[in-house]
Order: C-alpha cells, then sequence, then structure tokens
C-alpha cells in the first residue's frame, strides 16, 4: 500500500511543512464542533459575545437539555430506531451479498443494479405517499414507520459493501468445511461468518451513521417524543418563550450527540474508511 | 448436474428476495403511488374534492417560477459545492495519500464531517455565521447578515456542503489513488516527466473512474439537497431547492397532489442526472480496459 | 451479529412494546396542544380547570413548536394522520377555516357556544367563526400597537410617511422596527396596512381575489419606502417580532411596531427604556384613514378525534372563562377577549394601554377567512420580501397572480 510513498523522513522543511498541513486540515474538520462545544459551555448571558472560545464555562445549557423531556426521549428513539434498523438491514444484506458473490443465478447483477439505483433514490420523492400510507396504516409516529425507510434506504450500502467484503474471502475454506461434511449453512455459519465479521460490522456502523443521520424522513414522519429522533428534535427545539432562539441548548444538544458518532470513528476508522469505499470502488 | 445448479438458483433467489422485497416495497410501490397521487387533485385539507386532473398538476409545477427558481438554486449549489469538493478532496486524497506524519489522525479528524449530523453541522455553521452569535463577522470585520441575504445565503450554505462532504469525496479519490501503480509513476519520473505531467498523463486517467463515481455520488446528493437548506434558511431569500419545495408542498400544506407532481419530477431529474453519469463511466471503464489490454 | 435473530427479534418485539402506551388509571387525561407560554399562566389555568372539575379529566398541556408556521404544520400533520391524543387545541385564529374544513375540529354544540360567546368581543368572535358555526371558542387577542421611545419623539406622528420622516431627522437611535423576514409576520404586516388603505385580500364570500389596485399598491409603497429609509433596521429582512423586541430594548430604535409582550418585557430587561416607553394606536396611511390592524390571538378548540369530545368541549368552556382569561392576563400579559374585562382595574393596571387596545381590537381586521390562508400567506409573503426590492408598480400584478394561484390551490409555493 504504502510502496509509493518516500520512506525518508524529509528534510526539516518537508517535515515541517507537513505537521503544518496537518495542523491545519484537522482544524477545518473539527472546527464546526469546536465551535458548538465552546458555545454550550458559554454562560446564557455570553452567548452573544461574538466569540470564539467561551470568556468563561457553564454547564447550564446541558443542564437545561436534559431537563427538557424532549431530548432525552429523543436520544433513546435515535439510538432504537437506528439499532434496530441496522440490525435488520445488515442481517438482509449479508444473506444477499453471499448469495451474489456465491451463488450463480440469473438476476444477481439485476440485484446489484436495483440496489445502485435505489441509492441514488432522491428520498424527498417517497415522502408524501409513506406519509399517505403511515397515516392509514397507523405508522406515522411510531417506530416502526422509520425502521422501515431505514431499511430499505441503507440495503443498498449494505449490499454493496459487504458484497466487497465476500469477494475477498478465501473461498476454498468453505469447499473444505463441506467436504468434510458441513452443510451449506454450517460452513456459512461457523467458517464465512467469522471472517466476514469485521466487513458486516463496518458496513453496520455505515448503517447506523446514515439512520443517525436522516432528518428528511424524522421531520415528515414523526411528531412526538414517542417516535422523534435526534436530528428533529434539535432542528425543532422549543426554546423557553414564543420568540426566543434557544442557542445555548441546541448547541449543547447538538455536542452530545456527536460525542457517540467521534467515539466511533475513533475506534472503527480504519474499518469505517474501508467500508466507505469498498463498495464504491472495487464494485 | 441440473438439479444443483436449479438448488443454486433457488437458494440465491431466496437469500436476496426479503433484501429486494424490502427495497421494492418502500422505493417503487411509493413511487407508483407518487405517479398517481400527481394525477390527482389530492390535498388533506379538501377530503370531499378528490378527483383526476391528468397532467394539471405538472403543468402547475412547469409554469411556477418558483419551480424553475429552485431548480435553478438546487443546480447551482449542485455545481458550486461539487466542483469546490472536488478540487479540495483532491488536496486531501494527496495529502493523506503522502503524508508523512499524522496519517491515521488526519484520517481520522476527516471521519467527523462525513459522520457528524447534517443538521448539527448546518446549525453549528449557521450560529458561526449568525451576526450575533457566531464569530465569523467578529473574525473578518463585517456587518453582514448572511443568511438573510439571498448570495451570502448560498455561500454558508454551499460551504457547509462543502465542509460535510469534501472528506468523503477525499477517501474515495484515495482509494482510486492507492490502486495507480508506484511502478508506472517512477518509471516515468526516471524517464524525466514533471510531477504535473504524472499527474496528469498517468494517475489522472487511471483515477478517472474513481473521480466518476465520486462525482457520480456527490451530484446525486447535491441534487437532493434539504436538511442544510431547511436548517438555515428553511428556503427564505429564495435559497429553496427542489426537495424543500416538495416538502412544503408535501408535508406543510398536505397538497399531496401538488407535491407528488413535484417529486416525480425531482425523481425523474435523478434519473437524468445518473443516466449521463453512467456513459461518462462507461466510457471511462473502457478506456481504461483499453489501455491495459 | 446477523447469526442471533433471537436477539433481533426480541429487540424488535420491545420495539414495538415501546409504541404502546398504557392507559393510567383514573380520571380520562385531555390533551391540550398550544405554544409555549413562558410564564406559566396556562399550566396554571389547565390545573384550575382540572380541580374545578372534580376529578372529571385531568387536563395536561402538551406544546407546540416555537415558531408559527412549525406549530401549524406540526399540528395539521398530525390531525391528517387522524391522532386520537389530541383534545383540546390552542388554535391560533388563522387555522380556523382550515381545521374546520378539512373536519379536523368539531363545531361547537350550539348551547355550549352561546356561552363561550357572551360579553366577547366581536373580532375574536369572528376568528373562531367560519361558515356561520363557532369552531373555536375565544380565549385571548392580540393586536399591534406603535411603540415609541417619548424622549426622542416630541410629537407623535399620525401617518406612516410623517413617522419615517421623524425617524429619519431623529438619526442615531432613530430605527424603525417591523417584521421583514419572509414568514407569515410579513403577511400581517401587509394585511394590515392593505386594510388600513382601505382594501382586503379576499372578497367577503372568501373565494375570489380582491387586492384592489390603488390600496394595494399604496401599502407596498409604504413598505418599500420603509425598507430603503436608513431608519429601517439594517436586519429587517430577518427581522421577526422577537429582534424587533430585542432592538428596540436595546435603545437603538424610536418607533416599532409590535404585540403588547413588549411592555411587560421592556420593563423587566430594559428599565431604562421602558421609562421612556410610549404607545399609540398604529400609524394610518394618510390623515384621513383610520388604521387598521391585524387581530391575533389564540382560541380553543376541540380536536374531531378527540376520545372525550364531551369532556374536552366542557373544559374547554372552563379555559375561556372570565377567570382563566384574568389569569392569562395577569401571568402572561395576553389581552382577554371579554370587553368587560378591560374596565377592571387589575387589567388595566397590566395594560395601561387597555384603552388604545380596545379601540384598535373594535376596528381589527381579520386575515383571509380562508381553509387556504397559509398558502396565501407563503405567497404574500413570499411575493414580497426582501421588501426593499417591491417594485410597487409590477408586484401589484404578480401579488394578484401568486395569491390568485393559492386560492385554487394549484399554485407551487
Amino acid at each position: 500500500m504504502s510502496a509509493g510513498r518516500p520512506k525518508d523522513e524529509g528534510t526539516l522543511v518537508e517535515r515541517v511543512f507537513w505537521r503544518f498541513t496537518l495542523v491545519i486540515l484537522i482544524g477545518y474538520a473539527l472546527l464546526p464542533v469546536v465551535w458548538l462545544t465552546s458555545l454550550s459551555l458559554k454562560p446564557s448571558g455570553d452567548l452573544t459575545d461574538q466569540r470564539f472560545f467561551p470568556r468563561a464555562i457553564g454547564l447550564e445549557h446541558y443542564a437545561a437539555v436534559f431537563r427538557d423531556p424532549q431530548f432525552p426521549a429523543a436520544l433513546g428513539n435515535s439510538l432504537g430506531i437506528g439499532l434496530i434498523a441496522t440490525l435488520i438491514s445488515v442481517a438482509l444484506a449479508t444473506l444477499a451479498a453471499y448469495a451474489i458473490v456465491r451463488l450463480r443465478f440469473p438476476g444477481r447483477q439485476a440485484v446489484l443494479v436495483g440496489a445502485l439505483a435505489v441509492a441514488m433514490f432522491p428520498p424527498i420523492a417517497i415522502i408524501g405517499p409513506l406519509f399517505d400510507l403511515w397515516r392509514l396504516l397507523g405508522l406515522f409516529d411510531t417506530w416502526l414507520g422509520l425502521i422501515i425507510p431505514y431499511i430499505t434506504l441503507t440495503l443498498p450500502l449494505a449490499i454493496w459493501t459487504i458484497s466487497a467484503f465476500f469477494r475477498e474471502i478465501p473461498w476454498e475454506l468453505e469447499q473444505a468445511a463441506r467436504v468434510d461434511g458441513a452443510t451449506r449453512l454450517g460452513a456459512f455459519r461457523h467458517v464465512i461468518l467469522p471472517l466476514v465479521a469485521p466487513g458486516v460490522f463496518a458496513s453496520a456502523i455505515l448503517v447506523f451513521i446514515f439512520a443517525w443521520n436522516d432528518f428528511l424522513f424524522a421531520a415528515a414522519l414523526t411528531s412526538t417524543t414517542s417516535s422523534r429522533t435526534v436530528p428533529a428534535a434539535i432542528a425543532f427545539f422549543t426554546g423557553a418563550s414564543r420568540f426566543e432562539q434557544p442557542t445555548g441548548s441546541i448547541a449543547a444538544a447538538s455536542v452530545i450527540v456527536t460525542i457517540p458518532v467521534v467515539v466511533l470513528i475513533l475506534l472503527f476508522q480504519r474499518r469505517i474508511v474501508a467500508g466507505l469505499t469498498a463498495g464504491a470502488v472495487k464494485g | 448436474m441440473s438439479r444443483q445448479v436449479l438448488d443454486e438458483r433457488r437458494l440465491g433467489w431466496l437469500l436476496c428476495a426479503p433484501a429486494v422485497l424490502a427495497m421494492l416495497l418502500v422505493t417503487a410501490y411509493p413511487i407508483a403511488y407518487a405517479v398517481w397521487l400527481s394525477l390527482h387533485r389530492y390535498d388533506l385539507r379538501f377530503p370531499d374534492q378528490q378527483a383526476f386532473v391528468g397532467l394539471a398538476n405538472y403543468a402547475s409545477v412547469l409554469t411556477s417560477e418558483v419551480w424553475w427558481r429552485s431548480l435553478f438554486n438546487t443546480l447551482l449549489i449542485t455545481a458550486g459545492s461539487v466542483a469546490v469538493e472536488l478540487l479540495l478532496g483532491f488536496g486531501l486524497a494527496l495529502v493523506m495519500h503522502r503524508a508523512l506524519v499524522g496519517r491515521i489522525a488526519l484520517r481520522t479528524a476527516s471521519l467527523v464531517p462525513y459522520a457528524i449530523i447534517t443538521v448539527v453541522a448546518a446549525l453549528g455553521w449557521r450560529f458561526a455565521f449568525d451576526p450575533t452569535t457566531g464569530f465569523v463577522n467578529a473574525l473578518l470585520g463585517l456587518d453582514q447578515a448572511w443568511l438573510s441575504e439571498r448570495w451570502s445565503a448560498f455561500v454558508v450554505i454551499i460551504a457547509t456542503e462543502i465542509w460535510k462532504t469534501t472528506p468523503f469525496v477525499a477517501l474515495l479519490l484515495l482509494a482510486g489513488l492507492t490502486l495507480v501503480p508506484p511502478d508506472l509513476i517512477r518509471a516515468a519520473r526516471v524517464d524525466g516527466a514533471s510531477a504535473w505531467q504524472r499527474l496528469v498523463h498517468i494517475t489522472l486517467p487511471l483515477m478517472k473512474p474513481a473521480i466518476l463515481v465520486a462525482l457520480l455520488f456527490r451530484t446525486l446528493d447535491a441534487f437532493r439537497i434539504f436538511d442544510t437548506v431547511y436548517v438555515q434558511t428553511r428556503g427564505a431569500q429564495d435559497t429553496e431547492t427542489v426537495s424543500i419545495v416538495a416538502y412544503q408542498a408535501l408535508i406543510a400544506r398536505l397538497n399531496l397532489g401538488l407535491g407528488s407532481a413535484v417529486s416525480v419530477m425531482i425523481f425523474i431529474g435523478t434519473i437524468l442526472i445518473a443516466l449521463l453519469y453512467v456513459r461518462l463511466l462507461g466510457a471511462g471503464a473502457l478506456g481504461r480496459g483499453g489501455r491495459q489490454g | 451479529m446477523p447469526a442471533r435473530p433471537h436477539l433481533l427479534l426480541a429487540l424488535i418485539t420491545l420495539a414495538l412494546l415501546g409504541c404502546e402506551r398504557p392507559q393510567p388509571e383514573g380520571p380520562p387525561t385531555l390533551r391540550w396542544y398550544v405554544f409555549k407560554e413562558q410564564s406559566g399562566a396556562f399550566e396554571e389555568a389547565a390545573r384550575r380547570c382540572t380541580a374545578a372539575s372534580q376529578g372529571r379529566y385531568q387536563l395536561d398541556l402538551a406544546y407546540l413548536p416555537t415558531d408559527a408556521d412549525l406549530q401549524r404544520e406540526l399540528l395539521v400533520r398530525r390531525l391528517a394522520a387522524g391522532d386520537t391524543d389530541i383534545d383540546l387545541i390552542g388554535m391560533d385564529v388563522i387555522w380556523t377555516a382550515e381545521l374546520a374544513e378539512a373536519g379536523w375540529v368539531l363545531p361547537w354544540p350550539e348551547a355550549q357556544a352561546r356561552s363561550v360567546l357572551t360579553g366577547r368581543i366581536a373580532g375574536p368572535v369572528a376568528s373562531g367563526s367560519y361558515q356561520d358555526r363557532l369552531w373555536a371558542a375565544p380565549f385571548t387577542t392580540n393586536t399591534q400597537l406603535l411603540w415609541y421611545r417619548t424622549d426622542r419623539v416630541a410629537t407623535l406622528p399620525l401617518t406612516w410617511d410623517a413617522m419615517i420622516d421623524q425617524a429619519e431627522s431623529i438619526g442615531q437611535g432613530g430605527l424603525i422596527q417591523a417584521q421583514g423576514e419572509r414568514y407569515e409576520g410579513l403577511t400581517v404586516f401587509f394585511v394590515s396596512l392593505l386594510a388600513s388603505a382601505g382594501g382586503s385580500v379576499l372578497d367577503e364570500s372568501g373565494e375570489r381575489v380582491s387586492l384592489e389596485p390603488v390600496p394595494t399598491r399604496k401599502a407596498l409603497e409604504v413598505m418599500r419606502r420603509l425598507a430603503r429609509s436608513p431608519a429601517s433596521d439594517s436586519s429587517l429582512a430577518s427581522s421577526r417580532e422577537d429582534q424587533c423586541r430585542l432592538a428596540f430594548e436595546s435603545g437603538r430604535s424610536a418607533f416599532m411596531l409590535n404585540y403588547t409582550y413588549v411592555w411587560p418585557s421592556a420593563q423587566a430587561n430594559a428599565p431604562e427604556v421602558a421609562d421612556h416607553m410610549g404607545w399609540a394606536r398604529w400609524p394610518a396611511l394618510a390623515p384621513a384613514l383610520k388604521s387598521r390592524v391585524t387581530i391575533g390571538g389564540i382560541n380553543i378548540g376541540v380536536g374531531a378525534n378527540s376520545r372525550h369530545p364531551e369532556l374536552a368541549f366542557e373544559a374547554a368552556t372552563c379555559l375561556v372563562s372570565e377567570d382563566s382569561q384574568r389569569l392569562a392576563a395577569r401571568m402572561g400579559g395576553l389581552p382577554p377577549t371579554l370587553s368587560a374585562l378591560y374596565d377592571d382595574p387589575e387589567v388595566r393596571a397590566i395594560f395601561p394601554f387597555a384603552d388604545v387596545l380596545r379601540t384598535t381590537l373594535a376596528d381589527a381586521v381579520q386575515r383571509p377567512p380562508t381553509p387556504v390562508y397559509s398558502d396565501i400567506s407563503i405567497a404574500i409573503s413570499r411575493t414580497l420580501h426582501p421588501l426593499r426590492d417591491i417594485a410597487p408598480e409590477r408586484d401589484v400584478d404578480r401579488l394578484r397572480r401568486a395569491v390568485e394561484r393559492a386560492l385554487h390551490s394549484e399554485g407551487l409555493l
């Protein structure tokens, strides 16, 4: 992988240059996060001081966010809906990806192309029909009402990334297991699954990030704390008064929901990158 | 033998069926329903007045200045953000590819914009540019109400998009970059090719598929932009995008007939963009095959 | 992970169970959907009505978002989805026609309607009625006044032109605060100006566009002049009621068109400004014309899918009673709809401008009473925003076309 890069550490100038570039780029990537953090720590009186860093630090906005029942409920909804959608999506995608890579049957290319088409699909196009259907089926403002579209819209991503990982598996191992008398299912479970688990996990993270991120469906198909997720809750935050923008609370809530994302990234950055690029380029 | 083939087919279909069904059920069926709705007067505020109206909704959309302006806005945001993202993304990919130190730190940091909730990013930038809470005016010594004027609002929206998705573009391009055989580069260098020549004649052609894939994904993504605009201006100051227009008609006004006509138009727009790229991509793939052969 | 279907099933079951809300024991709970009122007056009113019901119902509040457009959007979506959780609705006056036409609220039964209409001011009564039936009982009302700095304004201007002239001559600290953001408040601004010029958006049937050319042009000219005047705030294009209030409290303004809530707010947040704060009726468009200002406020309706409609009407009747109105005035500074309360010493202490308020309300104008009001409002605010770019000649026609399309719910907004 790194064969193309110069192996030497370079001259002093080069090293300084790289370090400088690095700091700039990392700063660029983290800028809004740092800004929101600093905003969330400013006491109410300092919110309009136009300074990047807070003069004094207070946790009042965090306390306010958790006092308000909207936000904790939204956190629970987001976690629950995101995890369930991820589990189902990844499970269905693993089955499909196995079939596409491992079995010969007419239409497997069509599944991949179809999945690609779904990936390009504009979600806004189905918001209206879904709203009309959901209100007739009683799925409006329920967990299931969000889980279903999330599964659908993340399946393409999951199928493509998991297929890409499946292609790298030494399938002789499955062959060997079956020669030893294992069933197809047995061979899959005991030999193949452990091998693809990292890949499946990577796409699970991507799927979860998608569900955690979605605003459009959450805004259109939910309305109360019983299913409203974090992005919609933050965007529709009720301020203390009819006319006042709850800037501090929004900032605090934003920081709180960014923490899990940052933790995921810190723990699994290699896998996330692999998953992101696997489907797109190798496929 | 034939039985084994049949079994394999059946198993293949069986394993794909749940995923395919799930995808069809929530895309094909609703889009068909959207087409049906778009041919009707179907306004939930007038439950007694539902009727087939043919293409009247489409006529309304196509003769509306709102539609054309929002389409223009959407294409402007798409072109502006995708072009800059591609350039910055390429630079970032080169840095990630060649960085001597802190490669992992850089990659980790650049995942933050990709993974952060779009609504949160949009709010962060909105507060940053806000004349009373933000630091941008203080930093630049300006007194600009960024989001209350059209062009400056576009600047904020496009900047947010660029910030959010450049790392994604960079990662895709980086994957393409690693596919360029180092030997080829080294050979070219021995032959006396300058860095610029190596980039234009070797690296870029080999990366064409990766570039097109990145372009395709980002163009489609930018074309359906919703979250950022909704949070930052909610379409005010003439910054409405087609998705915002559809959302307003469908969800705020519950005029499902008219809104569905907009949805179908967006769907068609998406297909056109995808077809364009698929043609380009096909040519790119062929070109690569030819060179290798 | 996918190899553990049991975990998956368990989670799904959990999720589905999570959706079932167990019905608590005790009296039926009625939910009152209303905007979040800062002072707690609504909570207190609900508490008192619950107590007065002697255990027949429990009235709880459910808050709508802060933003007026979002309130409607959220509520209407839930009503369209047939939500049975919505018993009482604190209805903005502009929702009456829409919710009634769609069948999302119940008409008030004859007898109860009579009792909640006695002694109420005519404007609020009209705002809760649609096609000769009462759909929402008048609770609190509201309208804008002209607020000004007594220390900077020697003689009170009676017309818009006079006010702008005067503000320009003050220079520093002479700004005029009005609502110029592209939202419903801009429509309110326009409707008030138009009515002050003797025009109206729709004709009396509510089915045809009126927008008489002369008054419309007059209204647009005033908006344009204000927006281009050095006396208008540079952030006019993004200013709503609260930005105006803050800008007035900061001391850099001489005039402000705003609701009565700014009075208690100034007293609490900027006493030095409140000391020099005067009030008057909105300026007129010409000395010979009377200013007519748009009426606002909250009426109480009963959701069509409520599980307990009779109890809901009973609770609504309690909420609009004299006691509750007095409470809303005292705690929340919300003007009552009961005419007699404007002579009540306690109420007059809260609203030292009670007489100006009452005369303004007497001449107040309704926003167009049509189910597509929100479309019309979007059409108007979109056509006129930003105010500084208004070209009266051209925009009279643009406005008419936009409102026409909105009225036939065919235009894309």
